[in-house]
């Protein structure tokens, strides 16, 4: 009797097993992604300045609709959604500011030079450490900030797609 | 003899700049320790999986160097995990805290314990 008991406890288990991970082979579950960083305020502890070497006004982040794209010319998929950025710039009314990450002065001007530049300005930051405390993983990236607060952040490419899913309920 | 040595001194000139990058001038050896630790629990947000220590993204070197001055600055192990988490969320501490998930630490346990006793309920009545 113990033996059957036994044995019927084992194929149930072994049931519940095989079922589980049959359902999991089922359920397709997104991957946890790294947490963004939206609803945290900007705060700014150190100066900064653009690539030109000018010194930033921080009222010029802090008050109003800004949008934060991080960029860098060695970064292939920041040039892939360059085109997207400069029409935006030129059809809705964007405050563009750049973050050039881990860049060359001399890489970065070229970059724009050639491919058109559709920032305000770009905060030069070489050593990556204002994105850093940023929460910046890596380029590119886009922050929305409102009033100094970021309300949408983008971890990879904007394009139209991601725009309207994220962006364009803010414009 | 002579010759030998010469080259060995010529090769340890040119290793050293390679030795110089990974050092971190500001701690001492107990330090080190737990910047290894630490980098070796917190996951790299730009990968899929890995943790800091072992990954060459630009932002994992930038983290480990980050780590190293806060250690400087007197920071704990827990402050510093808890900087993390703020940061970049849950997802980033490899260590799991098992308070957050008593079931998955419990069930194997229990499992283990319910086998073990039926296994040897079983034999000891096959025996008499």
């Amino acid at each position: 009797m113990a033996t059957r008991i036994f044995l019927v406890l084992i194929m149930a288990i072994l049931v519940l097993m095989i079922a589980t991970f049959s359902l999991s082979l089922v359920e397709k579950e997104e991957i946890a992604l790294i947490e963004n960083q939206e609803g945290k305020s900007l705060n700014i502890v150190d100066d900064l300045y653009d690539i030109e070497g000018n010194q930033i006004p921080l009222e010029s982040l802090l008050e109003g609709k800004v949008l934060l794209n991080v960029w860098a010319s060695w970064c292939i998929t920041c040039l892939v959604e360059h085109p997207f950025l400069k029409s935006i710039t030129q059809s809705k009314d964007v405050k563009l500011i750049g973050i050039n990450y881990k860049d060359q002065s001399f890489n970065a001007e070229k970059y724009l030079l050639e491919n058109g530049d559709p920032y305000i300005f770009s905060i030069y930051d070489l050593s990556g450490e204002f994105s850093l405390k940023l929460g910046v993983t890596g380029a590119p990236e886009t922050f929305l900030l409102i009033d100094g607060v970021i309300v949408s952040h983008r971890i990879g490419e904007v394009n139209m797609e991601i725009w309207n899913e994220k962006f364009a309920q803010y414009f | 003899m002579k010759n030998l040595r010469n080259i060995f001194k010529i090769i340890i000139i040119f290793i050293l700049p390679i030795c110089a990058e990974s050092l971190y001038e500001n701690l001492d050896s107990e330090e080190l320790k737990r910047l290894n630790y630490l980098s070796d629990n917190i996951r790299c947000p730009k990968c899929s999986y890995g943790n800091i220590s072992s990954s060459n993204a630009p932002i994992s070197k930038d983290l480990k160097e980050e780590i190293a001055q806060l250690i400087n600055d007197g920071y704990s192990d827990d402050e510093i995990f808890n900087l993390m988490e703020e940061r970049y969320g849950e997802y980033v501490i490899l260590k799991t805290d098992i308070d957050d998930n008593k079931t998955l630490f419990l069930v194997p346990l229990m499992v283990l314990i319910i086998s073990i006793l039926l296994v040897t309920t079983y034999t000891i009545k096959k025996t008499k």
